[in-house]
């Protein structure tokens, strides 16, 4: 039998975990907290999916919208795959007791999301992360009572077990014993998550750091599209994070303005007519910071009623942390970090450059190109760990046994060193730093001259990370995964500096420019502390 | 302010309070006062000793996960959504919850949610189509963060070896209304590990982050019984 060791239970992790039970094959799902706890619960929106060509709409038109937002640089193949699911994904997902929103007619509701054509995406409310969520943590105990899952809780990634370019299974850091050990597998499935580590304050969850991506970069593991980060345009700003005001609240009709001599200015329906205000991500963030001025979302039209039955948690969010009854009053918005297009490089069936190390979910490089769109995440989620799931059963390579053990001892031995001494210095202190440092340098607009500050400043932390010890009243994780992170950081500073023109989420105010050389996906890899980057001209990932 | 706070370095270490100056910040929520108290190289308590980070669990920071749960001056809350402005007095005491097992600090282990959920095998299995009037229970209950609130209040509700308490009630009733092989089988698990321990005393529907109508829940599993 198989054996999968899964990191992450979130969407994409629980999607794999559950479709490689399905085929018999032995999983080992970990995460260091519940699924419950993921950041997927956040995902407020919905799920595209084309379920009837009656008003017009087609897969090839998801297709088609979907290359688009992404600026044409994903490739047509895996969208072509991941549009083509979509309908039976929404499917199983009902069937697993997911609770879609449904119409009068009883089917399941549909609405518009920014830059689609039709209205596509299903939703369940404004909580639709939670619903599936709750859906597939339902079917993936079934799995567990077969003895097919099993779950691993307090227990972080901490590097990848690759030898001569195939992977082996991971060491992982046993939070309850205090120690590194080692869970072999055939197949190692990466689903941690997005990178928000890097930019501090953000829509999402605190646990998703980007250290994964950060580390399994240094052995070796190439990464995609790292420049490519997208700003949501409309979030509310609370002492502690971003709280995403959900796209839903625009394709419920709510209207983005500024106020100029006393009169509100629609600028989005000025400049892109009646669908202005459902621009794609990039567009609208990219609009709104040009204005220079404070933005207002206005759903007051829609009365109390309708608002808290189509968009309650939005309500409720605003009210909550920030005294907004958005029934009487406008929300004042900015564009805040939200989703990472770019992460671990991954070919159609989400294998890596390394052979049987997958990765799935927001932390692989994959559907979205230059810029995601809004319902496109859940569904590439879901869609992706269907993928890995089948190609992983399909795969008739021969698997093998390394032992690692050395390695392991070698790796608690440097890790005891570094925990070994109090220090006044908590690397959250460097954390901080390298946020500052990216909202500076890789923000909406980007040039040369920021770009090259930004790196300075990461090389400079980078210089004396090594050297710091670890507080030892923090989990080690806090300790051990700062150079993951800083490492992220530097990788996507060098993209976003090695791409020159502008594109989706990626915009150079000294190349401000679209340029056909240029559309390609940026692959960056690690050789011997040199980080080298690359235009994938020959579509090699799409493959 | 002053901030009380049980503590425990580690799963084998003796709890002791420890207590901590803050200045009092309205609009700031407990969460985010934990995280000030520990954004700091030198965290000193009230009598100017060194003191451990304080270890507590977070993720959404926006009462959608329900990581940060804890007992707030006594009253099991999530730390994300309690803002100081509410907390009368000038002292806020703050202790893990007390009816799981503590890993550390304000950090607890519960994964015997889970667990007594794996027990009785609660899942759907096979899908049969709801009736359209359980819609909006359904989404309210499958709501649930699983984050243990309803357990620390409930009266009943020991260390979940019987007893599974309020949130199991809610996922019964989930399977109940759509699954068409384990009706029966949830039903008497719901009948075991739920109804016959419910003194209905419904103070978990107060302490509910997500306001899930638990006596709803319990109502459509009476009648779906008769």
């Amino acid at each position: 039998m198989k054996k999968v060791c899964i990191v992450g239970s979130g969407i994409a992790g629980l999607s794999c975990a559950i479709e490689c039970a399905e085929r018999g094959m032995e999983v080992i799902l970990v995460s260091p907290f519940p699924s419950e706890r993921a950041q997927s619960v956040l995902a407020a929106g919905g799920i595209n999916a084309v379920l009837s060509s009656e008003g017009g709409d087609s897969i090839e038109s998801h297709i088609e919208d979907t290359l688009k937002g992404g600026c044409y640089i994903a490739g047509k193949e895996s969208v072509k795959g991941l549009c083509e699911d979509a309908p039976e994904i929404i499917k199983k997902l009902e069937k697993l007791g997911t609770v879609f929103s449904t119409g009068e007619n009883g089917k399941i509701a549909q609405r518009a999301f920014g830059g689609q054509s039709y209205n596509r995406t299903c939703y369940c409310g404004s909580a639709t992360g939670k619903q599936i969520v709750t859906a597939l943590v339902m079917e993936c105990r079934r799995y567990e009572g077969l003895g097919l899952i099993q779950r691993r809780l307090w227990t972080d990634f901490y590097k990848a077990l690759i030898k001569d370019g195939k992977c082996y299974g991971s060491v992982f850091f046993n939070e309850a014993r205090m120690d590194l050990e080692i869970i072999y597998a055939d197949y190692l499935v990466m689903a941690t998550g997005g990178q928000n580590a890097l930019f501090g304050k953000t829509t999402g969850s605190t646990l998703c750091d980007g250290y994964a991506q950060g580390r399994l970069f240094l052995q070796g593991v190439e990464l995609k599209n790292a420049e490519f980060i997208q700003y949501h345009p409309t979030t509310l700003e609370t002492q502690q994070k971003m709280l995403l005001v959900s796209e839903a609240v625009r394709g419920e009709g709510g209207r983005l303005y500024y106020v100029e001599d006393g009169k509100r200015v629609y600028f989005m329906e000025d400049l892109y007519g009646e669908k202005g205000n459902l621009m794609p991500r990039d567009i609208v963030s990219r609009t709104m910071e040009r204005t220079g001025k404070e933005i207002y979302l206005d759903i007051t039209f829609l009365g109390k009623k309708e608002i808290l039955k189509r968009i309650p948690e939005v309500y409720d969010l605003c009210l909550k942390y920030r005294g907004i009854d958005i029934s009487r009053e406008s929300i004042p918005v900015s564009p805040s970090v939200h989703f990472f297009m770019g992460g671990i490089a991954v070919r159609n069936n989400h294998e890596t450059n390394i052979k049987n190390l997958y990765a799935i979910g927001e932390c692989a490089s994959i559907y979205h190109g230059a810029n995601r769109l809004g319902g496109n995440s859940l569904l590439a989620a879901v869609h992706g760990g269907r993928v890995a799931a089948e190609s992983i059963s399909e795969d008739k390579s021969e698997t093998d046994v390394k032992n690692f053990e050395k390695d392991l001892e070698e790796e608690r031995r440097k890790l005891s060193t570094r925990w070994a001494s109090e220090s006044e210095f908590p690397v959250v202190y460097l954390e901080d730093l390298v946020a500052e440092t990216l909202k500076e340098d890789l923000g909406i607009v980007r040039d040369e001259e920021r770009l090259l500050n930004g790196l300075k400043d990461v090389d400079y932390y980078l210089s004396v990370v090594e050297k710091l010890k670890y507080d030892k009243s923090e989990m080690p994780y806090l300790g051990f995964s700062v150079t993951g992170i800083l490492t992220l950081a530097k990788v996507a500073l060098t993209c976003a500096l090695f791409r020159k023109e502008s594109r989706g989420a990626h915009y150079r105010s000294d190349y401000p420019e679209t340029k056909e050389e240029w559309q390609a996906a940026t692959i960056i890899s690690y050789d011997d502390g040199k980080f080298n980057v690359r235009l994938d001209s020959e579509n090699v990932y799409e493959s | 302010m002053k901030v009380r706070i049980l503590r425990k370095q580690s799963p084998t270490a003796e709890p002791y309070w420890q207590e901590f100056l803050y200045e009092k910040k309205d609009n700031r929520t407990v969460a985010g006062m934990l995280d000030e108290l520990n954004y700091k190289d030198n965290l000193k308590d009230i009598n100017g000793n060194p003191a451990p980070g304080i270890q507590w669990e977070c993720s959404c920071l926006q009462g959608m996960c329900g990581g940060c749960a804890m007992v707030i001056n006594g009253k099991p809350a999530l730390a994300c959504e309690t803002f100081l402005r509410d907390l009368k007095g000038d002292t806020v005491t703050i202790e893990p919850l007390k009816k799981f097992f503590t890993v550390a600090d304000l950090v607890v282990d519960r994964s015997v949610i889970s667990e007594n959920l794996k027990k009785v095998n609660a899942c759907i299995e096979e899908y049969k189509l709801s009736d359209k009037a359980d819609h909006e229970q359904m989404y309210s209950a499958a709501k649930c963060l699983k984050c243990g609130l309803c357990l620390e209040v409930c009266p009943n509700y020991k260390d979940g070896r019987n007893f599974f308490g309020a949130l199991f009630a809610n996922d019964c009733y989930l399977i109940a209304s759509r699954s068409g092989t384990q009706k029966e089988e949830i039903m008497e698990s719901y009948d075991s590990h739920f109804a016959k321990g419910c003194s209905k005393s419904l103070s978990c529907e107060d302490v509910c982050p997500m306001k899930i109508p638990t006596l709803a829940s319990i109502a459509r599993m009476n009648r779906r019984k008769l």
